[in-house]
């Protein structure tokens, strides 16, 4: 066992890693890095679209722009306060129904495939679903009003920017439980029984067992699910474009609509989009540094 | 988008064959060969609605007539269209005809793309066999860039058992319809109907009542989409939101398409293109249209349709065929056989064919109103310009904004955009 390590550590990186390494490499560099540098290049330009079309180095202009456009920092509030409150509710409602079918015998799976089965379908196909039943003539109204009779006039779920926003938010926790199911049932799985045993020894209940013991045995998790679902939520583009297209006037838009509707509905504003898309890669990055600093300090305590 | 794929294959082996088809016929014909002339032809006539085969045809008998002239039919979806136009004003590959949204004219312009229209000897001639309106969308500072091809515009729709169940009277002045509109709304109906917000939807109103959107030569918007008509206008539009006598989906997402709506006998009204007629054929409901009914300054709607445009780009004797070619397309005969699948005609004695009017029941209400009707402003950065006055008249006819405050920023941006682009 020990010379075979040995022998690893010394053997010299052979030159084939490297070919056989080529492929992936390009590929990645072609359609990731290339794009990502390509894209912050176009940031500082006023960029046009077409062969001979002369695009103008403008500096940090389109950035100002940006900054000084209030459709974009509404989009950006828009999706600050959609991560804000899908995420922590995600991993909460996930946490819940995991630790629920841990502690089931039978069905497990039968559970766990329900749970999961919103994850796998379309968003198109859920987003288009959830529009059918928030419309002003929607399933929703249609119980309200001419069903249980407890409103007089439907009501406009989608017209105004938090209702909207709000049944944006629905869809999307609804759709991210059974993902954050999964990851905290193998988490949870992965806690040795013996914590357990030997806390309801010391006679420590249910409760203060899973405050105790669950939580603490699945920081790792938590961290991961946090900062994976904080960079699903900035990404989040299906919802609000099926549900409102933005609308109406801009108010319900997210960053990636609004950037969608910068690049290809108005005349391909591809600088400002670019410059946009940079600004919210660095958002994303500075919330996730944070997300690790304070974790990791926390598990020091 | 399968079918465009399928299209686009179709259009590229098209493309080959013809090109293998006229390279031999070069080879073969030695003796015409010289005189021979091949002009290519972008368009997007609708393939589905039979227009291709239809142009097919047509092409087939001017090159009977002109045995100089080889026509070379290329389809380009829209965005295919305005792009391929874009990036081969670099590269110098354009056609030397092409029918497209009236919309390109002034873009293509701009790239310095088009040939002077209105320099050929006969453009006038040419031109005065077709409706003036549809044609002044290719005019730029008194140049005509273009010529008109086929147009749309909107007329007033509305449901005849709706209006029949509210005892109202079908409307004939503007505030007849405001008011129409407000006493068919009940907790079922919704009395208006306008998908967006932008000059398209809210222009015919504002012209109607004598205002407009940008000064007469598109140097200011300042003093015009924020004047004291166009206030007034947007203004009555919010009062009838407000009280649900007018929805539609870019004011509030939650609110029902036109089409469905007008399936489902939520709307009762609304101002909109020939394909309304169809759709409402087909939905079975039963209505009628007449002309946007006048406001204060008459009745005046809003232009759709095409032009043909011609391209500098192009040889002396290609230019020669290419006009020849247009000038076919824009007579009553071809314009006749394009109206029998659904190109509403921009020749006058087309207009009153009776073979058009028996494809397109509506035309005669369409004729009546396209005499009237008024082009968006022809100017480069015009899609940018809209996109603006659609956020601000929503913002304005919901209530997050006041009207005139809502306006007066759409003046400002669009003043901005203006200034930028001299």
């Amino acid at each position: 066992m020990i010379s075979i390590v040995k022998k690893k550590s010394t053997r010299k990186t052979d030159w084939r890693v490297y070919i056989l390494l080529i492929p992936g490499l390009l590929f990645v560099a072609t359609f990731t890095f290339y794009p990502i540098v390509k894209m912050l290049v176009m940031s500082f330009f006023n960029w046009r679209i077409g062969y001979q079309q002369v695009s103008d180095f403008v500096g940090l202009a389109n950035y100002k722009d940006v900054l000084s456009d209030q459709i974009a920092r509404r989009a950006l509030m828009n999706t600050v306060a959609y991560a804000v409150v899908t995420v922590p509710l995600q991993m909460i409602f996930g946490l819940f129904v995991a630790v629920l079918i841990n502690g089931i015998k039978k069905f497990s799976i039968s559970f766990r495939l329900a749970y999961y089965l919103p994850v796998i379908t379309s968003w198109v196909v859920v987003a288009l679903l959830f529009r059918y039943i928030f419309n002003n003539q929607g399933l929703l109204n249609y119980f309200l009003t001419d069903v249980l009779k407890v409103v007089n006039e439907p009501i406009g779920w989608l017209s105004t920017r938090w209702s909207a926003i709000f049944v944006a938010m629905l869809l999307g926790i609804w759709k991210g439980i059974g993902w954050n199911m999964v990851i905290f049932l193998a988490a949870l799985q992965s806690v040795p029984k013996e914590y357990y045993e030997a806390a309801s020894l010391d006679g420590l209940n249910n409760r203060q067992q899973f405050f105790y013991i669950t939580l603490p045995s699945i920081r790792g998790t938590i961290l991961f699910a946090l900062v994976m679902l904080s960079i699903g939520a900035f990404n989040t583009y299906t919802p609000i474009a099926v549900l409102t297209g933005g609308n109406p006037a801009h108010q319900t838009e997210v960053v990636l609509t609004w950037m969608y509707f910068q690049t290809f509905n108005a005349m391909g504003k591809m600088g400002y989009s670019a410059a946009l898309s940079i600004i919210i890669a660095a958002v994303i990055m500075l919330v996730t540094v944070l997300m690790f600093i304070t974790l990791s300090r926390k598990k020091e305590d | 988008m399968k079918k465009y794929k399928i299209i686009g294959v179709m259009a590229l082996l098209l493309m080959l064959a013809s090109l293998v088809i006229t390279s031999c016929s070069s080879d073969n014909k030695e003796v015409s060969s010289d005189e021979s002339v091949v002009i290519e032809f972008w368009h997007n006539y609708d393939a589905g609605a039979g227009q291709v085969e239809v142009l097919e045809k047509l092409i087939k008998e001017f090159e009977a007539e002109n045995k100089d002239i080889q026509v070379k039919p290329v389809y380009l979806e829209w965005e295919a269209l305005k792009n391929n136009v874009v990036s081969g004003a670099a590269t110098g590959s354009l056609p030397d005809v092409l029918r497209g949204d009236i919309a390109f004219v002034p873009q293509f312009q701009s790239l310095n793309v088009l040939e002077e229209m209105s320099a050929l000897s006969d453009y006038k001639d040419a031109a005065s066999g077709i409706l003036e309106a549809p044609n002044s969308t290719a005019k730029i500072d008194n140049i005509f860039y273009g010529i008109a091809a086929n147009t749309n515009t909107k007329i007033l729709f509305y449901n005849k058992t709706k209006l029949q169940g509210a005892n109202i009277k079908v409307p004939k002045t503007l505030d007849e319809l405001w008011e129409a509109a407000l006493n068919v709304s009940d907790s079922k109906t919704i009395g208006m109907v306008e998908p967006w917000t932008g000059i398209w939807n809210v222009g015919p109103y504002i012209w109607s009542e004598g205002g407009d959107v940008l000064s007469p030569d598109n140097s200011t918007a300042e003093g015009y989409i924020n004047g004291t008509v166009a206030v007034k206008v947007i203004q009555k539009l919010a009062d009838l939101y407000e009280v649900k006598a007018l929805a539609g989906p870019s004011m509030d997402p939650g609110a029902v398409g036109d089409t469905d709506g007008w399936a489902s006998g939520t709307y009762a009204l609304q101002l909109d293109g020939p394909w309304r007629e169809n759709l409402n054929i087909d939905a079975g409901v039963d209505y009628g249209a007449i002309p946007l009914p006048a406001g204060s300054n008459g009745s005046i709607s809003v232009l759709g349709g095409e032009d043909f445009m011609m391209f500098k780009s192009s040889s002396d004797a290609q230019k020669k065929a290419s006009w020849e070619f247009i000038k076919f397309m824009t007579g009553k005969h071809a314009q006749v056989e394009m109206a029998k699948v659904g190109q509403m005609p921009v020749n006058k004695e087309a207009l009153s064919d009776p073979e058009a009017i028996k494809a397109i029941p509506l035309l005669p209400v369409f004729s009546e109103a396209l005499k009237s009707a008024k082009s968006r402003p022809v100017t480069a950065r015009w899609s940018e310009m809209e996109n603006i006055i659609a956020t601000k008249v929503a913002e304005a006819i919901t209530g997050v904004k006041e009207v005139k405050k809502a306006l007066d920023e759409a003046a400002v941006e669009i003043d901005k955009l203006i200034s930028e682009s001299k």
